[in-house]
């Protein structure tokens, strides 16, 4: 058992690692730990040995799929579903613009352009297919538009687009046998209940210190998940589709939701990225780093069909390209995607390190590009160039001025 | 001439200085007084995590203003509080805009090479784009 607690020890010693990266660099925290599991299996592979970390044990397993889909569950739980209500249709022809174009794209760029075999090409299409919606949210948020009716629009079309990946990865891959039809019977009939009773179940019996809340989340997310990997489909999937079909009753519990949160940041989640970070192979990203290039710039470009939309919908060309590379981001979903295919044996090791590298950069390549060229300059005027202001700013930038 | 003043807050010892120099010009010239706080998502936001800091950094925000109201009482100068989200010097320049604020008051803060280059100038970005006159406290 000492060999289980040390392991684990050294787990959240990564988990830990990882979190203050991003505190000292503010960026993603699932990004500095997919970061900091490649290293990790790099440095650690390198001096103790390859199985030193432990990936494959089971309940290294168990607690990196667990955060997967409690992950999944708590990101659908953020729909707001009066205003997808309201605009299922705009945000639904938007949703799916955004999914279908880089789905298709990039399935065409890996199977036409980089020779993978279909089943490779199809997973490279989804891991390329996802949207941030946080990423949106935040553009939303410094424009100001997430009070408007296209900010709401844009928000809940991210939504269809990442419901649109969550879909292709548990269907695509599919069997198509009765226990694949028994999934979707059982999956339609428990989300069409569940928006009924869980808030009246809570209502009854929440609101306690045993947690009952936690523990009929759980109990639902691990059934769905169950019933989805025995249909040999993809547990994220109806994680993903609970949290959506919740949103309007337990998304809106913002002290349940909290409490999800402490467990899914604080256990669940460092174990699920540092895992999906661990199996990239540095050596595969340095032999083949065209390839890399070409799945970001096929994510990025096939993007681009978001772009008349954000016009449509009144942004300006400026805005509307900020908006448009913005929404090439997509971290989670990417990864979930990529992992999803190296332990389904849909893609190798060499190219599930090619995806995860390129979905990372997706994340960071396309809102670098945005702040630096597309930023919303509208909230900035003309530099303001007289002698206070100039001598102000050579004493900032002699000395280093923040706020 | 000096109707509204615009501080801006992150709740570090420089923001506090700036704010009671913010204070004091605002009683002493009887201007209208905002204070304002920045929230930054980590780069890039990422699903779950985003939404937990904002509502972290809001409520620790609501939090700091609660010590400045006292301050701001205690001059009898009336205060206003906003939180934004975003790159703080656009917000502070796009606020500063919407208000009208014929001055911005900012702490200086010196951060190393490494976190200016990660994070930018503050000050220096709001000293080159606002429209209004910028004070940087030391």
């Amino acid at each position: 058992m000492s060999e289980t607690w040390f392991l684990a020890a050294l787990w959240l010693g990564l988990a830990l690692v990882a979190t203050l990266l991003s505190i000292w660099l503010r960026i993603a925290t699932a990004l500095s730990e997919i970061v900091v599991g490649t290293v990790a299996q790099l440095a650690i592979g390198a001096l103790i040995g390859g199985a030193a970390l432990g990936t494959d044990q089971s309940w290294v397993r168990f607690l990196s799929g667990t955060g997967a889909i409690v992950l999944t569950f708590l990101a659908g739980a953020e729909l707001d579903p009066i205003v997808f209500r309201e605009k299922w249709r705009a945000a639904a022809g938007i949703g799916l613009v955004s999914f279908l174009a880089p789905f298709l794209g990039c399935t065409a760029l890996a199977y036409y352009g980089l020779h993978w075999d279909r089943q490779a090409s199809w997973l490279a299409g989804v891991a390329m297919s996802t949207t941030s919606v946080a990423v949106v949210y935040a553009v939303m948020l410094e424009f100001g538009l997430n009070t408007t009716i296209f900010g709401k629009t844009v928000l809940a079309a991210c939504f269809i687009t990442d419901l649109g990946t969550v879909l292709a990865l548990g269907m695509l891959f599919a069997p198509f046998t009765f226990r694949t039809g028994i999934f979707v019977g059982a999956s339609v009939l428990v989300f069409a209940v569940l928006p009924f009773i869980t808030p009246r179940f809570f209502r009854r019996y929440g609101d306690r210190p045993s947690e009952l809340e936690a523990k009929y989340l759980l109990l639902i997310l691990f059934g769905m998940g169950g019933l989805a990997a025995w249909a040999d489909s993809e547990a994220v999937l109806p994680a993903y589709l609970t949290g959506m079909v919740l949103a309007g009753t337990v998304g809106k519990d913002h002290v349940l939701i909290r409490r999800l949160r402490t467990l899914t940041f604080g256990l669940l989640t460092p174990f699920y990225f540092i895992r999906a970070g661990s199996f990239v192979s540095v050596p595969a990203l340095i032999a083949a780093p065209g390839v890399l290039f070409l799945l970001l710039a096929g994510k990025m470009a096939t993007k681009f069909a978001v772009h008349p939309v954000a016009k449509y919908f009144g942004q300006s060309q400026r805005e509307g390209m900020y908006t448009t590379l913005l929404m090439s981001t997509g971290l989670t979903f990417g990864s979930i995607a990529a992992l999803f295919g190296l332990s389904h044996h849909l893609i190798d090791t060499r190219q599930y390190s090619l995806l995860v590298a390129a979905v990372i950069l997706s994340a960071v390549v396309p809102t670098l590009i945005a702040n630096a060229f597309y930023l919303p300059r509208h909230l900035l005027r003309a530099p303001v160039k007289t002698e206070t202001t100039a001598a102000v700013a050579a004493t900032d930038s002699s000395e280093g001025a923040q706020t | 001439m000096i109707k509204k003043i615009l501080a801006g807050y992150d709740g570090s010892e420089p923001a506090k200085k700036a704010f009671e120099f913010a204070l004091d010009m605002a009683a002493k010239y009887g201007a209208a007084f905002t204070v304002l706080s920045v929230v930054r998502p980590p780069e890039p936001p990422e699903a779950v995590e985003m939404e937990a800091i904002l509502e972290q950094a809001t409520e620790h925000y609501q939090q700091l203003f609660a010590d400045l109201k006292v301050a701001a009482d205690a001059a009898q100068v009336p205060m206003k509080c906003e939180v934004r989200v975003g790159h703080p010097a656009e917000q502070i320049i796009h606020y500063a805009n919407e208000i009208g604020a014929d001055v911005i008051v900012l702490g200086h803060r010196g951060r190393s090479m490494i976190a200016k280059w990660l994070l930018g100038s503050i000050s220096r970005r709001v000293v080159s784009y606002a429209k209004s006159t910028v004070i940087i406290t030391r």
